[in-house]
């Protein structure tokens, strides 16, 4: 049997070993995301005659999207959401924390990082517990307001589950900060000390500049994260009140599940698995023209 | 006399006492930052201990009136049973998202396939797609083939993790050298023997934090069972969580005390193997 061993040869085994991970996938996820674009064009209901005679309804829906005020509402508060939380809020408490973590005592550094990090272990259902019993009326944040009536997850809920998104994401944040400030050169900051640099400007012309790569990184990350956070608002708010959290995988649940739009909400899925791949597109070009 | 010493070491001394204070000026800061920060981050999950062990547990930060009730009540039977039913679709997801992203790891790791790079990128991609568009699709189909039930639900969850698992043995089972499977080619070990001999148990740390993510995704999914599991009694421990939480007289006191059971499993899964986990995340390419 004479094998050419200059050409990388195709083993047919691989195929088997690739098939379970190839069906489950096809079947369970590309699937039904392809089989979503086109119920998202028709007229499919959860429940009445249309949940079983549905048919194919053209632009209806798309018309029905472009003149619907509560999308652009939704999408305006997915944006805030994903870059207000994701890539500012969580980004910089984890930049932070992980800079302070730096200079402190041994003490204070264990129980800071291990509060963040407990935080981000947490599953969704607690946080949103957690959080909502923190922020409605007489909770801890009204009491350190000083006003036990003070609700300010009914007055400013996009601030609440923005700051508790930001609160459980931190810890991811801030090991991947801790990561990279240990792989800067420590003469360098020696070199900068000697010259009379002061913290301020260390931390200004030298760490933070040699951190921008994972800044970047690590605000995309926590965007394509935020963005996935469906649990943490529809458990705290509902998407309430007033659609003040309403952002788009809560309006696709709700359409879907609570207005019995299952078509309609097919399309809002299609628009959010549009702005993931922006999202991703965007990840792996910065990651990949990195290396 | 006492002007001149003064002024004799005052130059050349003011760097060293300049130096040393602004160090400790960053360190009084750094502390400060820190300390605020970890009351941040634990005061709502202080908050959430203190109120499971207070038998007048209210949301506000009190000194307990000790008692071990809200446990008693946390554990009875249906609460018990719901996260019984957590057990079975995170085992279920676990075992079925980690053999065969392991299989595929492989595959994708060492071996010679066509359009490998294309295939990658469709996986690093579905690995950052929110889940929640799954659902009507997902009903739709479950609701056809009449699988609106907890197994089912399990397989999806599994699958939902596949393709971060994926990317995260590869990049494991990457860093085991290639001179290991030469040697085992050369005595004629067939691709399952490889697979079964040697990267297996080189590859049992990256398998352990794949099946601790695979784990952890589908214990603290809400929104899949909510949506495809029909019967009540199925329903798992995020669902009667929320149950508690909408209820009209919140009994925080339970609630709090079933939140951390139902959260310890997936603390003690992150704490007990962080060095693993950290090594297969670190590893994960979405990460770097």
């Amino acid at each position: 049997m004479s094998v050419r061993l200059d050409i990388p040869r195709v083993d047919p085994v691989s195929f088997v070993f690739l098939a379970p991970a190839a069906l489950l996938l096809c079947a369970l996820f590309m699937g039904p995301v392809i089989y979503a674009i086109y119920l998202g064009f028709t007229n499919l209901q959860l429940i009445g005659i249309h949940a079983i005679n549905y048919r194919f309804t053209g632009m209806s829906n798309v018309v029905f999207l472009l003149h619907d005020e509560i999308f652009y509402q939704s999408l305006w508060l997915t944006i805030v959401f994903v870059i207000g939380s994701g890539a500012i809020g969580a980004t910089m408490l984890g930049l932070v924390l992980a800079l302070a973590l730096q200079g402190c005592m041994p003490f204070v550094r264990w129980i800071s990082s291990a509060a963040a990090i407990l935080a981000w272990t947490l599953p969704p259902t607690t946080i949103a517990f957690v959080w909502m019993a923190t922020s409605t009326q007489s909770g801890l944040i009204s009491l350190l307001a000083g006003n036990r009536q003070f609700d300010l997850l009914y007055s400013h809920a996009m601030l609440v589950v923005s700051l508790a998104n930001a609160w459980s994401l931190a810890g991811i944040a801030m090991t991947m900060f801790s990561a990279a400030l240990r792989n800067i050169p420590g003469d360098l900051i020696e070199a900068a000390k000697l010259e009379g640099a002061s913290l301020r400007q260390i931390l200004t012309s030298i760490t933070l500049p040699l951190l921008k790569s994972t800044i970047v990184t690590c605000a995309l990350l926590m965007m394509l994260m935020t963005f996935g956070n469906f649990t943490l608002i529809y458990l705290m708010t509902g998407g309430g009140p007033a659609n003040d959290t309403n952002i788009l995988p809560v309006y696709t649940y709700l359409q879907g599940f609570k207005f019995h739009n299952l078509g309609y909400a097919a399309l809002l899925g299609n628009v959010v698995v549009i702005l993931s791949a922006v999202l991703g597109g965007l990840f792996v070009s910065v990651t990949k023209s990195r290396r | 006399m006492q002007t001149s010493t003064e002024l004799s070491y005052n130059l050349p001394m003011d760097l060293k006492i300049n130096e040393p204070r602004t160090l400790t000026g960053g360190r009084v800061i750094s502390n400060l930052t820190a300390a605020l920060l970890a009351i941040f981050f634990a005061l709502p999950m202080v908050w959430m201990v203190l109120a499971s062990v207070d038998s007048e547990a209210t949301n506000q930060l009190n000194l307990p009136h000790l008692t071990a009730a809200h446990y008693w009540v946390a554990v009875q039977s249906e609460n018990l049973s719901a996260l019984g039913n957590s057990l079975i679709i995170s085992t279920v997801a676990t075992v079925v998202g980690t053999m065969a992203a392991f299989l595929a790891a492989y595959v994708l790791s060492k071996q010679h396939i066509p359009f490998k790079n294309p295939l990658l990128l469709t996986v690093l991609f579905l690995s950052g797609v929110p889940i929640s568009i799954l659902i009507v699709p997902i009903y739709k189909m479950f609701a056809a083939l009449g699988w609106l039930s907890i197994i089912p639900t399990g397989i999806l969850l599994g699958v939902t993790a596949l393709p971060f698992q994926i990317y995260q043995l590869k990049n494991f089972i990457d860093a085991i050298p290639v001179e290991l499977e030469e040697a085992a080619v050369l005595e004629q070990a067939s691709s399952f023997q490889i697979l079964w001999k040697v990267i297996f148990p080189l590859a049992k740390p990256g398998l352990a934090s794949a099946a601790i993510f695979g784990f952890v995704n589908a214990w603290g999914n809400f929104l899949m069972p909510v949506v495809l599991i029909n019967r009540l009694a199925d329903q798992p421990a995020p669902v009667r969580l929320f149950g508690f939480m909408g209820s009209n007289s919140i009994n925080y006191g339970v609630i709090a005390a079933y939140s951390i059971i139902y959260s310890l499993p997936v603390i003690v899964l992150f704490f007990g193997m962080s060095r693993q986990f950290k090594a297969g995340f670190s590893l994960g390419g979405a990460v770097k």
